[in-house]
């Protein structure tokens, strides 16, 4: 049974946040036979909450942090006053327990060798932070294998020419491969490419006490209805239960990180589902809020002591914030695909994975088979070449059944002015001051997606299509990838937190979500989040053990 | 009336119970009412299709509306909007949980209405002009943010869930081919029940 305890009892560790990174911080440090608080800002949802709802899910906030409770406000240029955006937010996330591991899609690519020393390869780019990792591909290898075996992730290990190594096959077989991936594959294979079975984080069998998938088709932005995708809801959260050292506190909203004088964080106030403040006392505090509330999070925590915001003596809290970008085509075929049917990837390839400089900007990505939208969200597309309305866009609609998409997913490069900063006037029904976002597209980001549109042209071209057309390249103005923004490194004055971790300026203050990353990887950043989760809360353990914290 | 009352309250009660689970969140509080109030709506259209009252338009409003939303999906041989009730869903968000569009929308509807009167002085309203009219004037305005939000709000109103009060008896579904179910099985379509299985590459990439 799942432990309760008193905001006044010392906890060995206070997570905050309860997703992709937190659902893994609260199992792994309570398996280690430590103590373990878990505050979620958001409710607790179980399988039988969740709808086909597309109105309640996509327009309405369902179960994402909607402008009304987490206001934001957006600008393209540093120099402009942001403004709140007409319709949603700029960054999305579910706002539940088990965050937005319960609304992704579950594609599970990992990061190649490329990705952690892509710098040192490639040189500097200028007007951007284009930097290392501090830890390689290898060091994070044996975590990747622990995401795929015990979160749970379908696929089939060597099928990639283009994989980087690894110790162990996947645990689950593919996800029976649809229409859409039939025809990609065909369309690739004729062009020379070499698509493969998408890793993907649903159970294709049962799995570790889950049902294997059902194939209802809402995956994307919707919780699963019997539990076969591996959200922390239903693999991590209830086995750190399990232990009878975690609990989990939904509804209860930390909004300062406290320190004394020593400099060491002695615990977090937060407010409980009245709107009553608390404090929840702990030994060691780790932000696992996501790659916008975890910046918030230390900017709101200044002090006289912190005055740029904790953590923060580097000044890059909140900085180098990167979505990836991406763009795709809509395909048409003669016969049924019915791709609204069973999760959304069955086909990926990764030839483009590499940037080549002959390309004449940075940039690499992969691409992938899917499907273009539950009805409403793939009728509401617009763009370069698809009609609007009328006679021609009603034969649009009534092509749903016989049409997919093949989309392009890349990198975003780290530019410093791009970032998650306070609202100087803006603030939450709680009298928080809420998050700003300054976003520009750096061009090579833009130029890459381009690039990778064209190919999925090509791609569908060659599998036969009867029409192909393009979307409309897109600004990022927002996104749900939330990455870089408490950016790790080894160097005190250019990061926030260590290869461990650690923030370089609280001994006892952990950061482990997407703001923890250097470079946004190809366009699938939540396998890569598990990943780290796991090794930082391997290497948090050993300090706690040895008195190190 | 008692059982036109005792049906309202079931009804509700009906639509309460099918989203017990969230009744403990934030989301509940911000759209619950709107939300319960659109899907009574729903209950009650469904039951009475030819008499409802609209709430946030006029009569020619609504007719002017109606007309757009048929433009952008026509009727045929397959429904459109028209038969989808995208008018209603479209009055029933204004007046709830989309109050918050209502004035930009409003403003824009007028401007659409000026601007329409401008070009065909002959035409009594937008909904009384031909097709043709329609069509030639529409094209001049959809790239306004009006014509966006009537766009959005007439595919939300013909394929969301028909409980919001369009996608009337399933017809926005229909005309899409989509089948709102919980499981399905392989194949799932014309292309994957021919496949024949993956072919491993030999190559190895450098």
């Amino acid at each position: 049974m799942a432990h309760q305890f008193k905001p006044s009892e010392t906890v060995d560790f206070v997570v905050v946040g309860s997703g992709a990174a937190g659902g893994v911080m609260a199992r792994e440090l309570s398996q280690a036979g430590f103590t373990v608080v878990v505050l979620e800002q958001g409710p607790r949802f179980t399988s039988a909450d969740f709808e086909h709802d597309e109105l309640k899910y996509n327009f309405l906030s369902g179960i994402t942090n909607s402008p009304e409770i987490s206001p934001q406000t957006f600008r393209d240029d540093p120099s402009h006053t942001a403004e709140r955006p007409r319709r949603g937010n700029s960054l999305v996330y579910a706002r539940m327990v088990g965050g937005s591991s319960n609304h992704f899609t579950a594609n599970f690519w990992r990061f190649h060798e490329i990705d952690f020393h892509e710098r040192s390869v490639l040189g500097s780019i200028a007007g951007t932070g284009f930097a290392d990792w501090p830890i390689s591909y290898q060091e994070l290898e044996p975590y990747y294998t622990k995401v795929e075996w015990e979160v749970g992730v379908s696929g089939l290990a060597y099928a990639s020419p283009f994989d980087p190594p690894r110790t162990k096959p996947y645990p689950m077989p593919p996800l029976p491969v649809k229409s859409s991936g039939v025809l990609f594959e065909r369309g690739a294979r004729k062009l020379g490419l070499h698509p493969f079975p998408a890793p993907m984080a649903i159970a294709s069998q049962p799995f570790r006490g889950r049902p294997g998938c059902a194939h209802c088709g809402f995956c994307s932005g919707f919780g699963c209805e019997v539990m076969a995708k591996s959200s922390s809801l239903y693999t991590m959260i209830p086995e750190a239960e399990a232990t009878g050292r975690c609990e989990v506190r939904p509804e209860s909203y930390v909004f300062n990180i406290a320190v004394n004088a020593a400099g060491r964080t002695t615990g977090v106030h937060y407010f409980d589902r009245d709107k009553h403040e608390q404090f929840q006392k702990a030994r060691a505090v780790v932000v696992s809020a996501n790659g916008g509330e975890t910046s918030r999070l230390l900017l709101n925590s200044a002090s006289g002591r912190f005055p740029q915001g904790l953590a923060n003596s580097s000044g890059v809290v909140g900085k180098y914030l990167m979505f990836n970008q991406g763009g795709g085509v809509h395909a048409t075929f003669e016969h049924e695909l019915n791709e609204y049917k069973s999760v959304q990837v069955t086909r990926i390839l990764h030839d483009f994975y590499l940037a080549d400089p002959k390309r004449g900007f940075y940039g690499g990505g992969g691409i992938d088979a899917r499907i273009g939208g539950q009805p409403t969200g793939w009728a509401l597309a617009s763009g370069a070449d698809l009609p609007l309305w009328g006679t021609a866009f009603k034969e649009r609609l009534e092509s749903f059944p016989r049409s997919m998409m093949s989309t392009g997913h890349c990198t975003s490069l780290a530019v410093e002015t791009n970032s998650v900063s306070i609202d100087p006037t803006l603030k939450d029904p709680w009298g928080i001051p809420a998050i700003r976002v300054t976003y520009k597209d750096h061009p090579d980001d833009l130029a890459m997606a381009a690039f990778l549109q064209e190919r999925s042209y090509e791609i569908m071209q060659a599998a036969g299509a009867q029409k192909v057309q393009r979307t409309e390249p897109r600004r990022n103005r927002g996104g749900v990838h939330l990455l870089g923004t408490c950016r790790m490194g080894d160097d005190p004055a250019s990061s926030v937190i260590d290869k461990y971790h650690r923030t370089h300026d609280v001994p006892n203050l952990f950061l482990c979500d997407g703001s923890s990353f250097v470079t946004s990887g190809r366009g699938q950043p939540t396998m890569t989040i598990q990943a780290l989760a796991f090794r930082a809360a391997d290497h948090i353990g050993q300090f706690a053990k040895r008195n190190e914290i | 009336m008692n059982t036109s009352d005792h049906r309202d309250k079931s009804s509700r009660r009906a639509f309460l119970l099918s989203t017990g689970g969230l009744l403990s969140s934030a989301w509940v509080g911000t759209h619950w009412s709107a939300i319960a109030e659109a899907a009574h709506h729903a209950e009650e259209m469904a039951a009475t299709p030819a008499v409802v009252s609209f709430q946030f338009f006029s009569p020619s409003e609504a007719a002017d509306v109606a007309a757009i939303a048929a433009q952008i999906v026509p009727s045929g041989e397959a429904p459109g909007a028209r038969e989808a009730h995208a008018v209603y869903f479209t009055d029933r968000a204004l007046s709830t949980f989309f109050a918050g569009w209502a004035s930009d929308y409003r403003t824009g509807l007028a401007d659409f209405q000026t601007k329409f009167h401008a070009a065909n002085p002959a035409a009594a309203s937008f909904a009384a002009a031909s097709s043709d009219d329609q069509i030639a004037f529409l094209k001049t305005v959809d790239h306004t943010p009006f014509f966006e939000t009537e766009r959005t709000l007439t595919l939300l109103g013909m394929f969301t869930s028909p409980k919001y009060g369009g996608n009337f008896q399933g017809s926005g579904w229909k005309l899409m081919s989509f089948e709102d179910r919980h499981i399905f099985a392989p194949p799932f379509g014309y292309y994957d029940a021919e496949y024949t299985g993956f072919v491993p590459y030999t190559e190895k990439s450098s």
